[in-house]
């Protein structure tokens, strides 16, 4: 008991290692589980424009604006350039219009005058670009054959609402499960860092040269103390995964609870366990503390930024996806990404995740069968 | 003596491999993360091709527009090219979506025009405003014909009818350039462990080296600048090889003259350095705990300007500006910024003059801490 209990008031030594990134993963879940809520209906997406108008808010030029405004988020941002530059560098809008002065009186006299934009070159800009020129296409045919603006206005109106139907077919709200995927994604590098940091801190505080001689002399058997260390270091890992299953099941409410829920929270448990052979394995080779805290930066971060933590996979370059397969994280987050996409779940369809959960296991081997051969290296040493 | 000092807090400093891995090893290796993670994120934003399927039915067949303009936008050959479209039966269509093969499928009814998509999102929405379009031409076809214009005339109304639309957006605009420029803010921040350990060596009440150094009849202030310059130069070194990595490897763009990129890291590093010693003299902690808070202040510091999330920056500068002035990491990462994106200096210098003015705050606070120490007893 003495040992099991020394090992949890070690890990109570460490408790601000765990409180910050159990804050960090709610601080990032938290911005991104708080947009828009469960649609199975079929919500267009709005680019965020800016529109800056120095000409009178009057017919053509109104009615510009109004269909902007309809179919864009269009912000409000205080006419300051560096507010506005600010804005376009961070994605806050995706696309500016300058309507120049005299733009309705050249529109009439059939000038079709040049619209400054500025651009982000993305998606939502592209989306925006095409929603401004459509407007001005139909716009320019009416008024080429077309005298009053008034009728203008009201032809350009019709043409414009012609919209086709469109319908979700997809049963599986996917929104929520992408929340999840999102939550268990990040929760990799919170798992990781808290399991292999504290765990090299508390293995190493037993390897202290002088607490180690004591123990040796003790009248406890080592085969018994390696034993209790073993429980006790299990207990801590299932202690975190269950802390982290509850939050998420504050964060993301029912949606967890489903069979997909589920297997995400066992390969959440999966990836614990590996992480605990990390940690172990780590441990046998340095005893200094302030070298652990390195590798484990290295380590837990490394594997966040290559696997796609932190950064969606889709969005990795292929090379540095080819070469995070020798990582553990990058089968961990692969079966959350294949979780996400399946639409139902039977025997058949969960195989290949079955099979990536089977590699974390093989991997855990590994790192335990590379561990017990340091370790016998170092008693030779000694 | 000056010298002297100077060459062996320098030893010192080289030696310690621990505060070496933190200032020279650590901001390369996460400089090589950010690269193999973000280089590609602005790329994959841009459009792609997308994937669609149409039903082959009779009423397609009557489409002339339709089959025109679709035929004309999955054209390989075409600039502006937007889709690839499958022509097939609709349980196949059905098949291919459920599959996520494609984007949506479209069916055409009598009257109207039905799209099948999986999910809400950018291609959808796209698709759809494609869609719209034609419907759109359709009916500006059919107003026209009824003030008895003619349909040849029509067509080519449509067809020549330009769009003019001035880019003028400023040619620097890549964002994920604002990680490396928190990369750099973290290193100069980072430095501080440096000054912090050589101030903690010569400190009486924190090291057996700092009682012996204090009772000898040397001027402390002489002593302490010497091993502080020697701190600043491995942290300038350090720094140097950061930024040849980054401008060399990474190709990261600084994209301003190099003597405004020089100053703002020296004064960055100062910034660092100055950061370092106060919190060894203010807080009379053990040295775990120092490193604890400057750890922690480095790492607050970058979050709020933008290391874990590039829009943490612009939330904070836009809703809380006054929390991102006080923050030397910002200083930093924002005076890169207006390096890059802005044309003028007035940004710049505000940011050279705030780092200017935390590090005389931190030192003169540092410095009252430190001289005319006594003690009765250690």
């Amino acid at each position: 008991m003495t040992v099991f209990k020394t090992y949890f008031k070690i890990v109570k030594k460490y408790k601000g290692m765990i409180l910050l990134y159990t804050i960090l993963l709610i601080l990032f879940s938290g911005i991104n589980l708080s947009t828009n809520d469960n649609n199975t209906n079929f919500t267009k997406e709005k680019p965020n424009i800016l529109i800056i108008n120095k000409d009178e808010n009057i017919g053509i030029t109104k009615n510009l604006i109004h269909y902007l405004k309809k179919n864009t988020n269009t912000k409000e941002i205080e006419n300051k350039e560096q507010k506005i530059k600010d804005a376009l560098f961070y994605r806050d809008i995706n696309y500016i219009i300058y309507i120049k002065e005299n733009y309705r009186k050249d529109i009439l006299d059939g000038k079709n005058p040049k619209i400054d934009i500025k651009t982000t070159k993305d998606y939502n800009a592209t989306l925006a670009s095409q929603i401004l020129t459509r407007y001005i296409k139909v716009q320019n045919i009416y008024v080429k054959n077309m005298q009053n603006e008034q009728e203008i206005i009201k032809n350009i109106n019709k043409s414009l609402e012609k919209q086709a139907k469109i319908e979700i077919t997809s049963k599986i709200n996917t929104t929520q499960i992408e929340k999840m995927n999102l939550y268990f994604n990040f929760a990799s590098y919170s798992l990781m860092a808290i399991i292999i940091f504290i765990i090299c801190f508390i293995l190493t505080s037993f390897k202290n040269k002088n607490i180690h001689k004591r123990i040796t002399i003790s009248s406890m058997n080592y085969k018994k103390h390696n034993r209790i260390i073993r429980k006790a270091s299990l207990l801590y890992v299932f202690i975190v995964w269950i802390l982290f299953s509850l939050l998420g099941l504050i964060l993301l409410k029912d949606t967890l609870l489903s069979i997909r829920g589920i297997i995400y929270m066992v390969n959440a448990l999966v990836f614990a366990f590996c992480s605990l052979t990390i940690a172990i394995m780590i441990s046998s080779l340095t005893n200094n503390k302030e070298a652990v805290s390195g590798i484990v930066n290295v380590v837990s971060l490394g594997q966040a930024f290559l696997c796609g933590a932190f950064v969606p996979t889709q969005w990795l370059p292929k090379n540095v996806l080819t070469l995070a397969h020798i990582l553990p994280t990058y089968w961990y987050i692969q079966t959350n990404e294949l979780l996400k996409k399946l639409e139902i779940i039977n025997l058949k369809e969960i195989k290949p995740i079955l099979l990536n959960m089977l590699i974390l296991i093989l991997f855990s081997i590994l790192f335990i069968i590379i561990n017990n051969q340091i370790s016998k290296r170092k008693q030779k040493i000694e | 003596m000056f010298s002297h000092n100077f060459k062996y807090t320098l030893k010192i400093l080289l030696k310690n491999k621990i505060l070496l891995f933190w200032t020279f090893a650590f901001p390369i290796l996460l400089g090589t993360f950010f690269h193999m993670a973000f280089s590609n994120i602005e790329n994959s934003e841009k459009l792609k091709i997308i994937k669609i399927a149409i039903i082959n039915n009779e009423n397609y067949q009557k489409e002339e527009l339709f089959k025109n303009t679709f035929t004309h936008l999955s054209d390989k050959k075409n600039k502006d090219r937007l889709f690839s479209v499958t022509y097939t039966n609709i349980e196949k269509a059905k098949k291919l979506l459920e599959e996520k093969k494609i984007t949506g499928y479209l069916i055409f009814e009598k009257e109207n025009i039905k799209i099948k998509v999986n999910e809400n999102g950018i291609n959808e929405t796209i698709l759809k405003n494609i869609v719209d379009e034609i419907n759109c031409n359709q009916d500006i076809i059919k107003t026209l014909l009824n003030k008895n214009i003619h349909y040849q005339k029509i067509q080519n109304i449509i067809t020549q009818n330009e769009v003019k639309l001035n880019n003028i957006t400023s040619k620097n605009l890549s964002y994920t350039m604002i990680e490396y420029y928190t990369l750099i803010a973290m290193t100069c921040l980072y430095g501080g462990i440096l000054s912090m350990f050589i101030t903690n060596y010569k400190l009486a009440n924190t090291s057996s080296v700092g009682k012996r150094t204090s009772i000898s009849p040397i001027h402390k202030l002489k002593m302490l600048l010497a091993s502080l310059l020697a701190s600043y130069i491995v942290q300038i070194i350090g720094i140097a090889i950061l930024f040849m990595y980054t401008i060399f490897v990474l190709k990261v763009n600084y994209s301003s003259p190099i003597p405004y990129i020089i100053l703002l890291a020296l004064l960055g590093s100062l910034a660092g350095l100055s950061l370092g010693i106060s919190i060894a003299t203010l807080i009379k902690k053990d040295e775990n705990t120092k490193t604890g808070i400057l750890i922690s202040i480095t790492m607050l510091g970058c979050f709020l300007s933008g290391m874990m999330g590039i829009t943490m920056k612009y939330i904070i500068d836009k809703n809380i500006p006054i929390l991102n002035k006080i923050n030397p990491a910002n200083m930093i990462t924002d005076g890169f910024y207006s390096l890059y994106y802005y044309d003028t200096l007035n940004r710049y210098v505000l940011n050279i003059v705030s780092l200017l003015l935390f590090s005389i705050c931190m030192i003169l606070l540092s410095y009252k801490g430190l001289r005319r120490q006594k003690y009765d007893s250690i």
